[in-house]
């Protein structure tokens, strides 16, 4: 609740601030309250608000948290983009806040019409954000990515009707049966499908993640993802532990791991490779969703995944002039800079799951669900397109480490970013060899 | 005790990778004290420094780690490994040999894991600074090898992933402690699926026909000093899974497909050795002929009797040594000929007699010579599979034919024709490591006993968890 309000007032204060006071000064008046929620979430206890539309239970704290430290990450990593390419800095600030705030409604919501406020709150902010770059292609991405996303919103709240007329009812696992309730837990599941980035509904992915400024898509995979994901295990959790809904489920996250890697391989633009690599990624998230106790997991696989699609897109935003980033800019990294090479590294390790990385406990608790719902079909599909995932993960790695530069010039990083980034990787490592350090915050007491 | 054998590569790799200078310096001490704990290990009956801690204990994965014979055996040439060949090498960079240590600390966690996620934690990581290893340091042609390498390995452990889960959750164990597994083992088809999926995964890493085409290119691309080369050798775990995990857990599928895997055991020790036969470059030679090897020891483990496993984790064990050794030498022809062919070496004896009379020493090892650190495994091997199966045995052991060809082949090139480019004969460092490394394998063949002994203590408990009384 308070973390709420702090979010509301930094996204507020920044909007108006930023027409007197100095830019600077809004973007560090954002990170402090961005940092500020961040310790309200990490340490608030249990509790509810309005009338139990707003309830801080582990899951809201846990995805909560996520999505203001994608937001943080966003903020604190992106100066050199937005100064390279002209972007206005408060705008971009204030609008990371809002979006948060949106996030955080999302995740903390029983109410599936609560979900559809925290949605929009979400989203507005990122079409603003995905079309901050003023050109071409960046436009483009917020166009599409705000029709989809209105095709989305109006999807969801299609099924929000439904739901209400089969069960009278906005609360999620409000009972209900029939052709009715059916057709409106579809619809709701297909509107949040979009927001995870899930095939069938999830081509905008690839070419909004482009497009838009890249820190921005830093936050798109690490912080949206993570609201989305909240929405949709109180959706499926409140329709009952092995329900019908598995057999809506199976058949998404199927094509989504599939789909999601092998289209990965035929990329040869890095955000453009993360993109598809992120819908790979829900599908895996979507896994969890199948177990008995799928929160914690989902939760854990959030946080890891945040953080390691978070510290590849910072390396990619300190390599971005504005237009892309090619392979032929991430050869040879380690020659201009063997501190993002290796960060980059570490973070593709990460998302390709192998251990010492967090990335690996993520993808392990997530599959444990799926043993324990006895999915092994799914599990080994989805095993070896991790595979594949692994494959395209170190062809990058490898454009980075073994092949000559392109561009020469040693690459300045800043030293707040650097800082920010180095201590991202110390989290993904550290957290490799002791995973059970943050478990307990995802599980709840 | 057991963490610090981990934990000490690991630290010496981590400054290493930092301070690249001090890498070897670390390194030796690092090595010596892991071999140290091991060879405390292997004289102490039964799991010798049992540690149990959880590590994620909601997810039922506990830190569980220990040296029982088999183990210590492997972890002490490891490590010996290691050591002598961080004395061997020269000029060649710091944080290459800082990957050789951090590799070290995983393979050391790979043969001290006694919890299967644990094991699969070590056996994944280990694969990274693999990787680097052939990545940053490799030949022309590395991305290709690294890639091919990186695909067979993960599409295999990934495999094994789904059926270490399988394992726990179908059976209904408390967690993924082996004893808790053994307790509550799976039964059925699942069993046997979970059991193929095991062994696709240790097929790739033993490496076993027809899942070891990616070897031969990871040793020819691999950085000329043969340092890496060592520490693939080292990683090639596969026999050993079998031994520890797959095959205890799923005694029954492992007795339905016995005869296919003495099959695939036997095609690879044969066809391997005709292969290396047939090389012209040391590195390909030398990949091909270990090959032949683990296809022997697969053999032996695969016979289900104790002896048979005894004899495959002691050529495991020894192989480390001598294969490593060769590497090493290859990397010391590389250095002198600019060339890892064969036929510019002609007549080295008549310059380097040294050096090419440890070369031979080596080949001789390799081919099984009595005496020497490579019979005693394959003697064993050979005894536990004739039991198994005569036929595939006779098979097998056809090998030993062709083996003597290369290392006769081998012994031609070096000793006898005219005197090629006139070259060095060995250096300070290398006196230092053709010494200890003969000492070492002369000791192993003339007193097998050291590892035979504890590692046979390992196989019965082995034997007694399939089922079997032989």
């Amino acid at each position: 609740m308070t973390a709420l309000v702090v979010l509301f007032l930094t996204g507020a204060l920044a909007a108006l601030g930023g027409l007197w006071a100095s830019p600077r000064a809004v973007k560090q008046g954002v990170r402090l309250g961005l940092l500020l929620a961040l310790g309200l979430l990490l340490f608030a206890p249990s509790s509810s608000a309005f009338l139990g539309l707003f309830v801080l239970d582990p899951l809201a704290r846990a995805i909560g948290f996520v999505a203001v430290l994608a937001a943080l990450f966003a903020s604190l990593v992106g100066c050199r983009y937005l100064e390279k390419t002209g972007i206005r800095a408060f705008e971009y600030h204030a609008l990371l806040a809002f979006s948060a705030m949106g996030a955080l409604a999302m995740a903390a919501t029983p109410n599936l019409a609560v979900i559809l406020v925290g949605l929009e709150l979400l989203s507005l902010p990122l079409y603003a954000l995905a079309a901050l770059r003023y050109d071409e292609k960046s436009e483009e991405a917020a166009l599409k990515y705000f029709l989809l996303g209105a095709v989305a919103a109006a999807l969801y709240f299609y099924g929000l009707v439904l739901y209400f007329g089969a069960t009278g009812s906005f609360a999620v696992g409000a009972v209900g049966e029939g052709p009715l309730f059916a057709a409106g837990m579809i619809l709701l599941l297909a509107g949040l499908f979009f927001k995870a980035a899930m095939i069938p509904f999830g081509w905008w992915a690839p070419d909004v993640y482009q497009g838009a400024p890249t820190p921005v898509t830093l936050y798109m995979a690490a912080g949206v993802k993570a609201a989305a994901f909240a929405a949709l295990l109180r959706v499926v959790v409140g329709a009952g532990y092995g329900g019908v809904w598995v057999a809506v489920l199976a058949p998404a996250v199927l094509l989504t791991v599939v789909y999601g890697n092998l289209a990965a391989l035929a990329q040869s633009e890095a955000k453009r490779l993360l993109a598809y690599s992120s819908i790979a990624h829900a599908g895996y998230l979507a896994l969890a969703l199948f177990g008995p106790e799928p929160a914690p997991a989902l939760g854990y696989y959030l946080l890891a995944y945040a953080l390691s699609t978070g510290l590849a897109f910072a390396v990619l935003a300190q390599l971005d002039e504005g237009e892309g980033v090619a392979f032929g800019a991430v050869q040879g990294l380690i020659r201009r800079s063997p501190m993002l090479a290796g960060m980059l590294l570490i973070a593709l390790l990460s998302l390709a799951g192998m251990p010492p990385l967090v990335g690996f406990w993520g993808k392990y608790l997530v599959f444990v669900e799926a043993a324990r719902a006895g999915q092994y079909a799914l599990l080994v599909i989805a095993l070896l397109t991790a595979a594949v995932a692994a494959y395209y993960y170190l062809r990058l790695a490898a454009f980075a480490f073994f092949l000559p530069p392109e561009r020469e010039g040693v690459l300045e990083v800043r030293p707040l970013a650097s800082f920010t980034m180095g201590l991202v990787a110390f989290f993904i490592l550290a957290l490799g060899f002791f995973p059970q350090a943050v478990y307990g915050f995802f599980a709840g007491p | 005790m057991i963490l610090w054998m981990l934990l000490l590569p690991f630290l010496a790799g981590l400054v290493g990778l930092f301070l690249p200078g001090l890498a070897r310096g670390l390194g030796l001490v690092a090595t010596l004290a892991s071999g140290l704990i091991a060879l405390a290990a292997l004289f102490t009956p039964g799991v010798a420094f049992y540690v149990e801690r959880p590590l994620f204990e909601p997810a039922g994965v506990y830190f569980a780690a220990g040296l029982d014979g088999a183990s210590a055996a492997l972890a002490l040439t490891t490590s010996l490994a290691v050591f002598l060949a961080l004395l061997a090498v020269k000029e060649v960079p710091g944080r290459m040999l800082a990957l050789g240590l951090l590799m070290t600390a995983g393979l050391l966690g790979i043969f001290a894991s006694l919890d299967l996620v644990l094991f699969y934690f070590f056996y994944e990581a280990t694969l990274i600074p693999s990787l680097l290893l052939l990545g940053v340091y490799g030949g022309a042609n590395r991305v290709r090898a690294l890639l091919k390498f990186a695909l067979f390995t993960l599409a295999g452990s990934l495999l094994m992933l789904a059926a270490i889960l399988a394992a726990r959750y179908a059976g209904g164990a408390e967690s993924f402690l082996l004893r808790d597994l053994l307790a509550a083992r799976v039964e059925g088809p699942v069993a046997v699926l979970a059991f193929l999926a095991f062994t696709l995964a240790f097929m790739v890493k033993t490496p076993l026909f027809p899942l070891h085409v990616w070897l031969p290119d990871f040793h020819a691309e691999n950085h000329p000093s043969g340092f890496a080369d060592v520490m693939g050798t080292l990683y090639k775990v596969g026999v050993y899974g079998f031994f520890r995990f797959a095959i205890p857990l799923f005694p029954a599928a492992f007795a339905a497909v016995q005869p296919y895997l003495l099959l695939f055991a036997a095609v690879t020790a044969l066809g391997a050795a005709w292969i290396a036969y047939a090389q012209k470059d040391y590195k390909r030679l030398l990949a091909y002929g270990a090959l032949s090897h683990m296809g022997v020891a697969a053999l032996g483990l695969f016979s289900g009797t104790a002896i048979g496993a005894v004899g495959a984790i002691f050529l495991l064990a020894a192989s480390a040594l001598y294969t490593g050794g060769l590497f090493l030498f290859a990397g010391w022809l590389y250095a002198r000929f600019g060339t890892l062919e064969l036929a510019p070496t002609h007549g080295l004896a008549k310059h380097a007699p040294a050096l090419a009379a440890f070369g031979l020493f080596l080949f001789l090892a390799m081919v099984g010579l009595p005496g020497l650190a490579g019979f005693p495994g394959e003697f064993l091997s050979a005894l536990g599979a004739w039991q198994a199966s005569p036929f595939f045995t006779l098979v097998a052991f056809a090998a030993v034919i062709a083996a003597a060809a290369y290392a006769l082949t081998a012994y031609q090139r070096l000793f006898h024709g005219p005197p090629g480019k006139a070259v060095a004969d060995l250096s300070g460092g290398e006196w230092v490591y053709a010494t200890l490394a003969t000492l070492a394998v002369a000791f192993l063949g003339v007193c097998p006993k050291l590892l035979s002994g504890p590692i046979h203590e390992a196989a019965r408990a082995f034997v007694a968890a399939i089922g079997g009384g032989k």
